[in-house]
């Protein structure tokens, strides 16, 4: 009796919902921050739901089952636009953003008045390595450090810190891809003393992640300049999203995310920008270190290069944006800092640019040719790997400028085109 | 009497903070070992977290052991300071004015950085 | 007898206050710009009876006695906190000679309590989160007692009733102006919350709490609002003059104090970033703890 009295009070809270984004998972991302009634929670831990959005490839299934299974007990799935693994047939699948928030909400109720069961495991019930029985004193354990006490290695020393040389034991683990810090499907092997970073090896690529169609389009025929420079701004404005949730700004970083589903040519940033001046986020966060030597910078290309100094724009070459009196944005010094005020200052520049092409009777790029997409210029095939700057670039840094760094790259994007996988996913199955 | 009204206090709240935990832990068996690996959203570990951590801030540590040991003369000192007039601040003064000079060197020597 | 009564008050306003921090802090939330979380008055009840219901995660090799006496202690360390606060000239539950040295102490085992649920967890996110708030506690609890030595110069005496009726004339928050924000932000600190938050941030998924789910995470949460509510009723003694005010009978002053110490702590948590540990240590070292010492001078001078 007292149960059902807690569970129909737990069935009101608001639901926490732990978000594993797959390709294109982030379309689901971006109504549900802004969406009331569900919180979204960084740990499964945390969660009573597991949001999986977008199509999770094959080889990433095995890690999908590891956070599936680490959410505790009683918790349910939802699949946006992705299948079901199997085992789960009893998951519910939803294809409609718009119908996202009231499934969250029903899964939750019904686990909590008792409707619907815990999902079930998927993983085997075993050790990561056997000791029961085993070893000295049958924990496994052998002499001091040796054998896996309670299924596990002891933590070793193996090389020199990177920082002060000290030898103290380091820690070595994957994470990702479904780190919700990190770009999806990011994956990484780490080694870190203490918090700072001692190696940095990518073990997969972050999803591509679909541009707005009218870069498509531009690149076809000649696309109204507004719509393209909103499409630009709006790109920014949600990675900045990204980065403020975790500089602990959430607040801030909603309500970039709220500009930009009202982006229209008159809108500007000028509130925005006092109020993260004001908060301190230039000042206090964790923005210090990141900066890219200017070959990365140059290979990287868009914003990131700009920040660094290297004038590279593809609009310098068309006409119709000269005519606006289009010139580069250039920042200085390369680093995570300057990649946020050059951001700052490109979203600015194409809000700008999209309320003087209105000005100007709506005018259009002047054709097929260099298109510069929010995150550099066009590539025909996604940059190999934008992400291996980063074994370069963090070994040496603390744990939360490392992170920092990672937000203000944008190392997911480098297509235009809808990801592999996504055509897929949009298929009713 | 005092002390035995905050051994209460301390004895009730710590009680409550277990028993809020306790019933749930009773009636719960131990989950699987699928759910009990460390979350490294999807990856794994080498190894047990614990280890001889490399805490970057120690120099820190050890200006702070100057710094508590002298918060033991303050207490009594600040007591009697209305009765000992200008003499304490004067005292006073000149003991946080070097210990102002340490911090100054040690800030210069780099001991607030991570190392 | 009167000791009795001013426990139960105690823990009144430990619960009270606790569901008051939670409504509050989703009230100011809903101001800042998040969206609207169904009724924010009963939101912290329905997340408690969630948390309660939740299955307790258990980690690999976790140090088991430590990990569940942690949130339980730091609950039981804030409970002793508020236990100190006198709310009449009588009515309180202990007023020890020592009683800001007691509260310093307490200080100095929350840092204990935070890092012993941090490393207690065995898991590695958890384990960095507990160390990096190692370097904060050390680094707020001079700033601490430099500026509640400051508020027993003139009371000439470490009781916290005596704090109180020295501000008989004048508050402190005005006599010592530096003393007020300098507190406010070692409180921040030894609640972890917002800006300082760098037990259980965002970049480590949670952090020291990364691992911890269902009943032990409830009594982390309600601890962690019951610090607040500690650090308050502190903070509104030492610096707000305690139960002094007109008209109000004195209980009812304090309340209103912390209230008011409470929503400045819940809207600085929401308006800042989380700064960096290695310049928050500086930060703290270089820039707030000469403050602090200035403040003390000033309040002494003041005193004489």
């Amino acid at each position: 009796m007292a149960v059902s009295w807690l569970g129909r009070l737990a069935a009101r809270a608001p639901v926490p919902v732990y978000p594993l984004l797959g390709i294109g998972g982030e379309r689901a991302l971006y109504p549900l921050a802004l969406a009331g009634r569900v919180t979204r929670v960084d740990s499964p831990r945390h969660a009573s739901v597991l949001l999986v959005a977008g199509h999770v490839p094959v080889h990433h299934h095995e890690a999908l089952k590891r956070v599936h299974d680490q959410l505790p007990r009683p918790f349910a799935t939802l699949w946006f636009r992705s299948q079901p693994l199997p085992g789960l047939e009893n998951a519910r699948r939803v294809d409609d953003p718009a119908t996202l928030t009231d499934e969250l909400v029903a899964l939750h109720r019904e686990l909590q008045t008792g409707q619907r069961g815990s999902s079930p495991r998927l993983l085997p019930d075993e050790p990561p390595n056997p000791w029961e029985g085993l070893g000295d004193d049958g924990h496994g354990g052998e002499g001091m450090m040796g054998g896996t006490p309670y299924g596990r290695p002891m933590a070793m020393n193996m090389q020199d810190d990177i920082r002060d040389g000290l030898t103290l034991d380091s820690l070595t683990f994957r994470l990702g891809p479904f780190y919700p810090l990190l770009p999806p499907g990011l994956a990484a092997e780490i080694t870190l003393q203490g918090d700072v970073i001692q190696s940095w090896t990518n073990q997969s690529p972050a999803y591509p992640r679909a541009l707005d169609a009218v870069f498509q389009t531009a690149r076809e025929r000649p696309v109204a300049i507004a719509e393209l420079e909103l499409a630009r701004a709006r790109h920014h404005l949600r990675h900045l999203y990204r980065a403020l949730r975790l500089a602990g700004l959430e607040g801030l970083g909603l309500k970039a995310l709220r500009l930009a589903r009202e982006l229209t040519p008159a809108s500007h940033l000028d509130g925005l920008r006092r109020q993260l001046t004001r908060a301190g986020f230039f000042r206090l966060a964790a923005l210090d270190g990141g900066a890219l030597d200017a070959e990365t910078a140059r290979r990287l290309g868009g914003p990131a290069a700009r920040a660094a100094g290297i004038d590279t724009d593809r609009r310098s070459d068309d006409a119709h944006y000269r005519r606006l009196g289009f010139r580069p944005a250039l920042g200085r010094g390369g680093d995570t800092r300057a990649r946020w005020h050059q951001k700052l200052a490109e979203i600015e520049q194409s809000l700008a640019l999209a309320g003087r092409a209105v000005d100007e009777g709506d005018l259009t790029t002047v054709g097929p040719g260099g298109l510069e997409t929010p995150c550099g210029p066009w590539r025909e095939r996604p940059a190999q790997d934008a992400g291996g700057c980063l074994e370069a670039l963090l070994p040496g840094m603390e744990w939360d400028s490392a992170l920092a760094t990672i937000a203000s790259l944008d190392l997911a994007e480098g297509s235009a085109s809808p990801p592999p996988g996504e055509a897929h996913a949009e298929e009713p199955q | 009497m005092e002390l035995l009204t905050l051994l209460a206090v301390l004895l009730i709240a710590l009680g409550a903070g277990l028993a809020l935990q306790w019933p749930a832990l009773r009636r719960q068996p131990l989950p699987g070992y699928s759910q009990r690996a460390p979350f490294l959203g999807g990856g794994t570990p080498d190894s047990h977290a614990w280890n001889r951590y490399h805490i970057r801030y120690y120099p820190m540590t050890l200006l702070l052991i100057a710094f508590e040991m002298e918060m033991m003369f303050m207490y009594p000192w600040a007591v009697v300071f209305v009765e000992k007039g200008l003499m304490a601040v004067m005292e006073m003064g000149m003991f946080l004015a070097i210990l102002s000079v340490g911090i100054v060197y040690a800030w210069r020597e780099g001991v607030f950085k991570w190392q | 007898m009167m000791a009795w009564a001013a426990m139960v008050l105690t823990f009144l306003a430990l619960a009270v206050g606790g569901y008051a921090v939670a409504v509050a802090d989703r009230l100011i939330a809903g101001a800042c710009g998040w969206p609207h979380q169904g009724n924010a008055w009963l939101a912290p009840l329905a997340r408690g009876a969630w948390l309660y219901r939740q299955d307790a995660n258990v980690t690999e090799a976790p140090d088991r006695p430590a990990w569940r006496l942690a949130p339980a202690l730091y609950l039981a360390l804030a409970a002793l906190g508020l236990a100190l606060v006198p709310w009449s000239p009588t009515l309180v539950v202990a007023d020890l000679a020592t009683g800001v040295v007691l509260w310093g102490s307490l200080e100095a085992l929350a840092t204990v309590a935070i890092f012993l649920h941090g490393w207690s967890a065995n898991a590695p996110l958890a384990l960095i989160g507990g160390y990096r708030y190692v370097a904060l506690g050390l680094s707020y609890i001079l700033v601490s007692m430099f500026v509640l030595i400051g508020v027993v110069l003139p009371a000439e005496s470490l009781k916290f009733s005596q704090v109180v009726a020295a501000q008989e004339e004048l508050w402190n928050v005005v006599r010592q102006p530096l003393g007020l924000p300098l507190f406010l932000i070692v409180g921040l600190g030894l609640t972890f919350w917002g800006p300082l938050n760098l037990a259980d941030s965002t970049d480590l998924a949670g952090g020291t709490a990364s691992e911890v789910s269902g009943p032990p995470r409830l009594v982390w949460e309600i601890a962690r609002v019951a610090m607040l509510v500690a650090f308050s009723g502190i903070a509104a003694t030492a610096f707000l003059g305690g139960w002094l005010g007109p008209w109000l009978p004195g209980p009812l002053w304090l309340a209103l104090k912390m209230l008011a110490v409470l929503l400045a702590l819940a809207w600085l948590g929401r308006v800042l970033p989380r700064l960096a540990p290695e310049r928050c240590v500086t930060l703290m070292w270089v820039v707030l703890l000469p403050l602090s010492f200035v403040d003390l001078i000033w309040a002494g001078l003041e005193a004489l």
